[in-house]
């Protein structure tokens, strides 16, 4: 397994509500780690603490209980946070600044030196598309270009981790398209992403691996894979069978297309899936090949978070 | 020379507030006003001067006397004369230090509180302190900057029209120079206010309510001798301690002025305390800056 690059222990933040009002526990006892190369998505409904747990990985909040580390470092610390790039949910750079102009700065304000500074902007407004708008002021950015911009910025100085808030938000079908290769391009190139999105087919599509955060509490994580994989559901191709043949067993339906048909089992356990598959069998169905049951990323978001505040 | 990194990073932080300061318009605004200030005491203004007196003043050709009021020594009553040169160089630069004193003060305080409230938004300071900088490095140079930027605006002013008047008179009052220092003193006095208020609430309104207030208060705490007499305890005891504890932009003015003519101050307390505030407040924004939740 390749060594951590984020690594959250019971990490907890609660804000206090003011006067007279009840405290808010914005995340608790949040635990999670990402392997460098990984792309990793952050899942969770408006308001289940995504971008609080970013902003306590970079310091910009302090979290109220646990740890954290970035990089091996410890977070808050300004060496935690050298080798990170981060696009933030909401940004905004000064408007009388041109696109190289902006990069310059925030890379002077990460220590990175002239020379490369220079090189680097010039790279990298080229890799989002904007390199004939170098020399235009941000002012006239579109939300679109201001995105992209923003990504130019948190790739500056070559990070070991980026983090993206919502990267593609504002942006139109064929930019996210763009910032997906650009995710992918980066994954490719070694560097570790953490991508924190409420369009799951975007995360589905880049990630490896998700964890899913609802109320401020992890609820599920894993590859998407297994993510992806349906509980207790399975799918048998077998030879075909009528629809009204008896002794095909409860909790088993089908569709009976040539020259395979698609049995759908719901089994709890796997001594029950077996069961079944013998009652198939006995029925006079050839099997072919019995895999996990699959749904897509939305449905594993939705039952996920369902179960979780059901649990509640 | 390669800068190491924390250099690099601080500069970075000084370009910014920089870039923002001349962005708002203030700052040219103010280069502007200071230039036609001493290009107005360069050509427009023209000294006959006889004996070490101001014969005639002329300002865009129109001619006046500046005159004196004295008492005649024997007869006690009042008389007139031509002002001395030198008088009139130090009425001019006493001018030039209160006009600035005040319009630069309140105008800089104007340009820097929505600078400083805009660097601490959602949309702005999630990114910055994102860097690898910390967040005492990163309001130092912001401070920095704001200050650099009055330091350099009233060195421009007061050192041209200092120069245009004593080559012009030949009389060189270098205290006038003082007033450099204590324009951006009291200018920092004042923006340490805002500076803790913005870290605090983040709001520019209240900053400069809260500094043009202390401001306002400081005309009531410069007369602070004919008060207090007109008070009894507690009420008195009060007033001291606010006299004490408040920075007394008003009464440093006579101070300043007795600095800036060369003659001996009276009254070292305004100016002392009033750096004693600035300082504290300074300390209560890093600190509340490196605490806070954005």
């Amino acid at each position: 397994m390749h060594d951590p690059v984020v690594q959250a222990t019971s990490l907890g933040k609660q804000y206090s509500g003011g006067f007279r009002a009840k405290p808010i526990q914005a995340l608790s006892d949040f635990s999670l780690t990402v392997h460098r190369g990984e792309v990793f998505g952050l899942l969770g409904p408006n308001g289940a603490g995504k971008t609080t747990f970013i902003k306590a990985l970079l310091g910009v909040i302090r979290p109220t209980s646990g740890s954290a580390t970035l990089l091996g470092q410890p977070i808050g610390t300004p060496a935690s946070r050298f080798r990170v790039g981060y696009l933030p949910e909401q940004h905004r750079f000064p408007g009388y600044l041109t696109a190289v102009q902006a990069l310059d700065l925030y890379a002077r304000l990460s220590g990175h030196d002239a020379p490369s500074r220079k090189s680097e902007s010039v790279r990298l407004l080229g890799r989002v598309g904007l390199a004939e708008w170098a020399d235009t002021k941000v002012k006239k950015f579109s939300k679109g270009m201001m995105q992209r911009l923003g990504l130019a910025q948190a790739l500056m100085g070559d990070p070991e981790l980026v983090i993206l808030d919502e990267p593609t938000d504002g942006v139109d079908p064929i930019g996210r398209r763009e910032i997906r290769d650009l995710v992918t391009w980066l994954s490719q190139s070694g560097t570790t992403v953490f991508l924190n999105s409420h369009l799951l087919s975007e995360v589905e599509m880049v990630c490896t691996r998700a964890a899913i955060l609802n109320d401020g509490k992890l609820v599920g994580q894993g590859s998407i894979a297994e993510l992806t994989t349906a509980p207790a559901a399975y799918e048998a191709q077998g030879t075909p069978v009528d629809a009204g043949l008896p002794g095909l067993p409860d909790g088993v339906t089908h569709d009976g297309e040539l020259p395979w048909a698609t049995y759908r089992i719901h089994a709890d356990s796997p001594e029950e899936l077996t069961a079944m598959l013998g009652q198939l069998i006995k029925a006079g169905v050839t099997l072919r090949q019995v895999t996990s049951g699959k749904r897509t990323l939305e449905q594993a978001f939705v039952e996920i978070v369902a179960d979780a505040e059901a649990a509640n | 020379m390669i800068a190491s990194r924390p250099a690099i990073q601080f500069s970075g932080s000084l370009q910014l507030t920089f870039r923002e300061l001349w962005s708002t318009y203030v700052t040219l605004g103010l280069f502007v006003v200071s230039t036609i200030c001493w290009l107005f005491l360069t050509f427009a203004m023209n000294l006959d001067v006889v004996e070490g007196s101001v014969a005639a003043l002329r300002i865009f050709g129109f001619e006046s006397t500046p005159t004196d009021h004295i008492r005649d020594p024997e007869t006690g009553e009042w008389m007139s004369q031509s002002m001395g040169l030198d008088k009139l160089v130090v009425g001019i630069q006493s001018f030039v230090f209160g006009a600035s004193y005040f319009l630069g003060t309140l105008l800089g305080i104007f340009a820097a509180a929505p600078l400083t409230a805009s660097l601490v938004t959602e949309s702005r300071i999630g990114l910055l302190l994102s860097k690898p900088l910390s967040r005492h490095r990163f309001l130092a140079g912001h401070v920095l900057g704001v200050f650099a930027t009055v330091l350099l605006l009233s060195t421009y002013l007061v050192l041209s029209v200092w120069l245009v008047l004593s080559l012009k008179t030949g009389i060189w009052v270098p205290s006038f120079l003082l007033a450099i220092p204590i324009i951006t003193l009291m200018f920092g006095v004042m923006y340490s206010v805002v500076l803790l208020v913005v870290v605090i609430t983040g709001s520019s309104g209240f900053a400069l309510v809260t500094s043009y207030g202390l401001i306002f208060i400081s005309f009531i705490l410069a007369a602070q001798e004919q008060i207090l007499t007109q008070l009894i305890t507690p009420g008195k005891e009060i007033f001291l301690g606010l006299y004490y504890l408040l920075p007394n932009f008003i009464e440093a003015v006579p101070f300043a002025v007795q600095l800036v003519e060369g003659d001996p101050v009276q009254n070292w307390v305004p100016i002392t305390s009033s750096i004693v505030f600035g300082a504290v407040a300074f300390f209560g924004a890093f600190q509340w800056f490196s605490r806070k939740d954005f």
